[in-house]
């Protein structure tokens, strides 16, 4: 089965707040939504849930169009930012509550809520309410929860930016796992580019309502269609040379390396982080992010040269690549 | 321990306004003081609360009083939350009406009780004008078995916007993602309603419920200036009981007694209030915050 989406938009107050967007993803596939804030990301998660109604464009789960079906007949496992857990019921209870509604019977439940329970590891937290979680386990049984749901589609709206950044890379790939193995398509929205990279079969770079690109997270790093995309995707940032004749340069900060002769620059300041340290250089270009070995003891002036082969070259007022 | 210094002022301050008065009268309540007495205290061993046993007009007071109060308080629980619930539907100029809901709440209960004593007037209010054209005259607020129904209405009417405001309140602390976690697992509105709004708003309610009992139970202006307590003390208050005792009878001894009385069952009704309102906070809405 797969999610397709044709031209589907939406408009607030005369402005389209996702427009035209279209793409497809396949069963066992994980497709990130990732863009800065207000980019219509979570706006286009909604309207495949139902949760907004689109104003253009189709919505398809294999041969079904669900383009007006409310969200109760969807069939979506969904995971919101906050969890959206009920406070005054238990863990049981919370994960019971949809199957309930669904006339499961009282059997069939507990054997299942008993499974999903061990699935994500929380077999021993059933009878807690939800404040007497950590972050993380609320986050499990916001994930059980629309596992349960038996769902064609599954979507994820930022379900680890409430974490924090150890606790995020411990349940990356557990994540992962557990969704991907349900063989559903699913639509994971975040902000995060290294949990994009990390979470992505296919990542679509999204912008003002509409996607700039939309490819593999190799493909994306390595051949960005445009300066947004090579500027978001990529930590530290991509290093933008002076333009010339109407052209950015811009280079990955990976790809500098210093030399005997070539562009002169003065140290600015560094950061060392551990495995790796992060040099800031002055020179004739402008500032550069410079990646070097942790145990490199940078001198005060140095020069930096680069392959022409690494540089990527974009249109100055459009931004698009021009090579 | 610096806290504890820091409170003085205003406890000091309590006690002086409240404390003071209320020791002063449980004293009192153990004296005649009456213009028999040249308004002079004398202790009189207990005969106000002995007397106040055997009270008939007290007693009858008590359970008018408690019927005014669950009954008025009832009704606005319920209307309350059907306002509120209208009041927090995404609608256009909402704040406006939700300002425009308030209006009876913010006028004056002596204003508001003499509009609802002339609508209810007979023959001249427009109830009975539009009944008699039928033949009835029902004379509501001259009829025992209606007038205390006309006071529970007229304070409905004034206090149910301060309970849908309150409630409001609690509609708007319970995050919407909630309803739509709910939504997607295939509920109606109504389920949710039972599973969500309900549970979640269980410790306004009760706030709500105390903050009117309270009010509710200690009710004077409405009535002194509706009915006056008639007719034949049907709708009199133990409020208005104390009222009389002390300023028409002059008979401030028993007047003390009956305050004191009527005092210490109301906090036992709001300390229970209360109590109901903390256990429902743990239970309830607490997380919500978080």
């Amino acid at each position: 089965m797969t999610l397709e989406l044709q031209s589907v938009g939406r408009q607030i107050n005369a402005k389209w707040i996702v427009h035209d967007l279209s793409f497809s993803v396949k069963q066992d596939e994980c497709l990130v939504l990732v863009g800065p804030s207000g980019c219509g990301k979570s706006s286009t998660l909604r309207l495949i849930a139902g949760l907004d109604r689109c104003q253009q464009g189709t919505i398809k789960f294999g041969n079904r169009d669900v383009t007006h079906l409310p969200p109760s007949e969807r069939a979506v496992g969904m995971v919101f930012q906050s969890y959206a857990l009920l406070p005054h019921l238990t863990v049981y209870e919370n994960l019971e509550l949809g199957l309930r509604i669904r006339g499961v019977r009282i059997e069939e439940r507990s054997r299942r809520i008993q499974h999903i329970l061990d699935l994500v590891q929380l077999a021993d937290r059933a009878n807690h309410r939800p404040s007497a979680l950590s972050g993380g386990q609320r986050q499990r049984v916001a994930l059980a929860r629309a596992l349960l749901r038996n769902a064609m589609v599954y979507l994820l709206d930022e379900p680890m930016s409430n974490l924090d950044a150890q606790l995020r890379e411990q349940i990356r790939p557990e994540l992962r796992r557990l969704i991907l193995d349900q063989g559903k398509p699913t639509v994971y929205v975040t902000h995060d580019q290294n949990e994009a990279l990390a979470m992505a079969n296919k990542i679509a770079i999204i912008n003002n309502g509409e996607i700039v690109q939309l490819d593999t997270p190799i493909h994306l790093y390595n051949n960005p269609n445009s300066l947004f995309v090579a500027q978001f995707l990529g930590r530290p940032q991509i290093n933008c040379l002076k333009p010339r004749d109407h052209q950015i340069q811009a280079i990955r900060p990976e790809d500098l390396k210093f030399s005997e002769s070539g562009l002169p620059c003065r140290l600015v300041s560094r950061e060392w982080l551990g495995n790796t340290q992060l040099l800031y250089l002055e020179s004739a270009e402008g500032g550069l992010r410079m990646v070097a070995e942790p145990s490199f003891q940078c001198p005060e002036r140095l020069f930096v040269t680069w392959q022409q082969s690494k540089v990527f070259r974009f249109d100055a007022k459009t931004g698009l690549r021009t090579s | 321990m610096t806290v504890v210094y820091l409170l003085i002022p205003a406890f000091l301050l309590l006690a002086s306004v409240f404390g003071l008065p209320l020791l002063r009268y449980a004293w009192l309540s153990f004296h005649a003081d009456s213009v028999l007495t040249g308004l002079q205290p004398i202790a009189n061993d207990g005969a106000n609360w002995l007397r106040l046993m055997h009270d008939q007009r007290y007693w009858q007071d008590l359970i008018q009083t408690l019927r005014f109060a669950f009954a008025s308080v009832g009704f606005e629980l319920l209307l309350g939350l059907a306002i509120a619930l209208l009041l927090h539907q995404p609608m256009r100029k909402r704040g406006l009406i939700r300002s425009a809901a308030l209006i009876p709440w913010a006028l004056p209960t002596t204003v508001m009780a003499l509009g609802w004593r002339w609508i209810f007037n007979t023959p001249y209010g427009p109830i009975d004008q539009f009944t008699s054209l039928s033949g009835i005259s029902l004379n509501i607020l001259g009829n025992p078995s209606f007038a205390w129904i006309a006071l529970v209405y007229a304070d409905v009417w004034k206090t149910t916007p301060f309970v849908a405001l309150i409630l409001l309140a609690g509609l708007q602390s319970i995050p919407n993602d909630l309803y739509e976690a709910c939504t997607l697992e295939g509920a109606s509105s109504f389920t949710c309603f039972r599973k969500i709004t309900l549970p979640l708003l269980k410790p306004y309610l009760g706030l709500a419920m105390t903050f009117r009992l309270a009010q509710a139970f200690g009710v004077f202006d409405l009535v002194q200036v509706m009915t006056g307590g008639g007719p034949a003390s049907s709708t009199e208050s133990l409020a208005l009981y104390a009222y009389w005792n002390a300023l028409r009878f002059l008979d401030f001894g028993y007047s003390a007694t009956i305050m004191i009385a009527s005092f210490v069952l109301l906090s036992t009704i709001v300390a229970f209030g209360w109590w109901l309102m903390i256990l429902l906070n743990q239970r309830g809405s607490m997380a919500v915050t978080e």
